[in-house]
C-alpha cells in the first residue's frame, strides 16, 4: 500500500507458495530441535529465584541489639521521589537521643529505586532482598515498624555490598 | 489477484455511496470500530477508531492519554533534578537506561560537568544492551502479532540474559535508576566484563536463528512485505526517527550523525532498509533494521567492553545539584528514535521545566498515513511495526 492510495500487491501465489508445507517442516525442524537444549525457566512456587546482594526489593529497617538503628532524620522521607515515607521523631534515653515513633512505608507508593537508602547516613533504611509482596487492601500495604523492623544479621550481604561500590 | 483500488487522497465519510475503480457504484455503509484499549496487538492501551469499508481500512484515528502520568509536571514539583531519574525510568520501560543516559547528558550539559571515560564507556554498554533487549522485545511481539509464537519466547529467553546482567549491576531487572548525573549508582561487579563478553558470544548465533525461523520465513514475509509502505519523505515530513526512518531509506543516526557520549570511538554502521523483500519502508524492513541493528549493537558492545578504562565512577556526582539559569536540548538515539530532553532551569534546585521529545509519539503519528487502504489484518502488522510503547507515547 503507497502513500498515495494505491495497492502494490499484484503477483498471485503459486499452488506451491499457497500450500506453505516447506516453511512450515523448516520452523517445525526449528522448534522441535529447541526441545532438547537445556531449560531455562524456573518450576517458580517450587524453585524460587534467588536475588544477590545487588537486588533492591522491599525496603526494611535495619535493626540492631532490639533497637532500630534510624534516628528519624527524615532525610529518607524527603529525598522519596513518590513521598511513600512518613517519619514523626521523639526523643529517647537512648546514645543516639533521637528515634522515630512512627515510621511508615506505602508499599503501593514505593517505586524500590533505591534512594532513601542512599541518603541514610545510619545504614538504617535498607533495600532487603524480598520481592514477593502480596496485600488485600491499601491499609495492609502501608507499612509500619511492625513489618520492616529487620534484624541486622539477615541483611549482611547487602551491608556487605554497599560498603564495597559506595 | 487482489483487486487494486485506489482511495482519493481528499475522501470524504459518504455513506451509501462508494465508487470502485471500475465506475461502478455500490450502496456500502461504513463502520466505525474501535480497535484497543484493550487488544492485545495495539501493545498497551492505544485506541485507534478504525473507519472501515468492508475489509479495507479507510481511515485510522489513534486516540491516546490512557496512561499519561504527568512526567512533565512531576518534574517541576521534584525537590531536586536527581529526583526526575526514576520517573525517567518509567518513560520508555523497555529502554529505561537510554532514557536515563537523555536525561543525565542534558543535566551535566547545563552544569558544565566532564565525566570520567569509564562513566562513558559503561553508560554505551549499558544502552547498547538496553537497545538489544528493546529490540528484542519489538521482534518477538511483532511475530506473535503475525501469528509466530515461538520467535517471541526466545526473543525473552535471550533478553533474560541482559537482564540477568543488569540486574547483577544495578539491583533492578527494569526500572533500574542506575545512570546518574555526573556518573553512576554502582560500579561494574567485577565478573560483570566477562559475562557480557559470554552474552555476546552467545547471542550472535541466536541472531541467525531467529532470522531463520522469523525473518525470512515465506508466511512472515508475505505478511509484511509491501504493507504499510512509508517512503522516505514522508517520513522526514511526519518527523519519524529510528529504526522507522532508516528502514525507510534515510541514513541518519544521531550515534554518527550528533555523537554524544563516546559513540564515536567505536566502528559500526548505521543500518538503513533496502526493500529486499518488496517496497523500501515496507513492514519488513522495519523488522530487518531492527535485526541488523542488533548486530551492530553487539559489535559496539564489543569493542566497548575490549577498551573500558579504569577510574571512579563516582568522582564527578555533584554533591549538590543547582544549574545556573538557562536551557538545554540534548538528542538521543533511543532504540525508538530520537529521544530528547529539554531542560530549563531557572537556578534553583528543581527543573522549572523539562519537556521530552518522545520518539514513539512522533512516529504514532504516521500511523494513520501508512494505513488508509490497507486492510484491516494488515493494520496489526503496520500498528506493531512502528514499535510504539504506550508508556512514552503518553509519559
Amino acid at each position: 500500500m503507497g502513500s498515495n492510495g494505491t495497492m502494490i500487491r499484484k503477483k498471485d501465489l503459486t499452488i506451491w507458495q499457497k500450500t506453505y508445507i516447506p516453511e512450515i517442516v523448516k520452523g517445525l525442524r526449528l522448534t522441535i530441535s529447541q526441545m532438547f537444549k537445556p531449560k531455562f525457566t524456573y518450576n517458580y512456587p517450587e524453585e524460587r529465584f534467588k536475588p544477590a546482594a545487588s537486588f533492591r526489593g522491599r525496603p526494611v529497617l535495619a535493626e540492631e541489639n532490639g533497637v532500630e538503628r534510624c534516628v528519624a532524620c527524615g532525610l529518607c522521607s524527603r529525598v522519596c521521589p513518590a513521598l511513600a515515607i512518613e517519619v514523626q521523631a521523639s526523643e529517647t534515653e537512648l546514645e543516639k537521643e533521637r528515634y522515630p515513633i512512627k515510621f511508615e512505608i506505602n508499599m503501593v507508593r514505593c517505586i524500590f529505586c533505591g534512594f532513601c537508602e542512599e541518603v541514610c547516613p545510619e545504614e538504617a533504611i535498607i533495600m532487603s532482598n524480598e520481592y514477593l509482596l502480596v496485600f488485600n487492601n491499601q491499609e495492609e500495604a502501608v507499612f509500619g515498624k511492625d513489618k520492616l523492623l529487620t534484624p541486622v544479621e539477615k541483611l549482611h550481604d547487602r551491608l556487605e555490598f554497599l560498603r564495597e561500590h559506595r | 489477484m487482489i483487486e487494486t483500488r485506489s482511495l482519493p487522497t481528499d475522501y470524504v465519510f459518504k455513506p451509501g455511496e462508494i465508487k470502485t475503480s471500475s465506475g461502478k457504484t455500490l450502496r456500502t455503509d461504513e463502520m466505525i470500530i474501535n480497535m484497543g484499549p484493550q487488544h492485545p496487538s495495539t501493545h498497551g492501551v492505544l485506541r485507534l477508531e478504525v473507519v472501515l469499508d468492508g475489509e479495507i481500512v479507510v481511515d485510522v484515528i489513534p486516540h491516546i492519554g490512557y496512561l499519561h502520568r504527568c512526567f512533565e509536571k512531576h518534574c517541576e514539583h521534584m525537590t531536586n533534578y536527581q529526583q526526575v531519574i526514576p520517573y525517567a525510568d518509567r518513560m520508555d520501560y523497555l529502554a529505561s537506561m537510554n532514557n536515563d543516559l537523555g536525561y543525565a547528558l542534558a543535566v551535566e550539559r547545563l552544569l558544565k560537568i566532564e565525566v570520567p571515560p569509564r562513566v562513558e564507556y559503561i553508560r554505551v554498554i549499558m544502552s547498547e544492551l538496553q537497545r538489544i533487549a528493546s529490540h528484542l522485545i519489538a521482534i518477538g511481539t511483532y511475530g506473535i502479532d503475525i501469528g509466530a509464537f515461538t520467535p517471541f519466547l526466545w526473543c525473552f529467553r535471550d533478553r533474560e540474559r541482559i537482564l540477568d546482567l543488569f540486574e547483577m549491576t544495578c539491583g533492578a531487572r527494569l526500572l533500574y535508576n542506575y545512570i546518574w548525573i555526573g556518573g553512576l549508582s554502582h560500579d561494574l561487579p567485577p565478573k560483570f566484563v566477562e559475562m557480557a563478553k559470554d552474552f555476546c558470544a552467545y547471542f550472535k548465533p541466536n541472531i541467525k536463528e531467529l532470522n531463520d525461523v522469523l525473518t525470512f520465513n515465506q508466511i512472515f514475509v508475505k505478511r509484511t512485505a509491501n504493507v504499510g509502505v512509508l517512503p522516505k519523505d514522508v517520513a522526514i515530513n511526519y518527523g519519524c526517527s529510528g529504526p522507522m526512518l532508516r528502514a525507510s531509506g534515510a541514513n541518519w543516526d544521531l550515534r554518527r550523525d550528533d555523537p554524544y557520549s563516546v559513540y564515536d570511538k567505536f566502528e559500526w554502521q548505521p543500518e538503513i532498509g533496502k526493500g529486499e523483500m518488496g517496497t523500501v519502508g515496507d513492514c519488513w524492513d522495519r523488522h530487518i533494521v531492527r535485526i541488523r541493528e542488533m548486530e551492530q549493537s553487539v559489535k559496539i558492545i564489543e569493542q566497548a567492553l575490549a577498551s573500558i578504562p579504569e577510574g571512579n565512577v563516582q568522582a564527578a556526582i555533584p554533591k549538590r545539584i543547582r544549574p545556573e539559569p538557562g536551557e538545554i536540548y540534548i538528542r538521543t538515539e533511543s532504540p525508538r528514535g530520537e529521544l530528547g530532553f529539554y531542560v530549563v532551569s531557572d537556578g534553583t534546585g528543581s527543573p522549572y521545566r523539562i519537556k521530552a521529545r518522545a520518539p514513539s509519539f512522533v512516529n504514532l503519528s504516521v500511523l494513520p498515513e501508512i494505513s488508509r487502504g490497507s486492510m484491516i489484518a494488515d493494520l496489526v502488522a503496520i500498528a506493531a511495526s512502528t514499535d510504539i510503547v504506550l508508556g512514552e507515547v503518553d509519559r
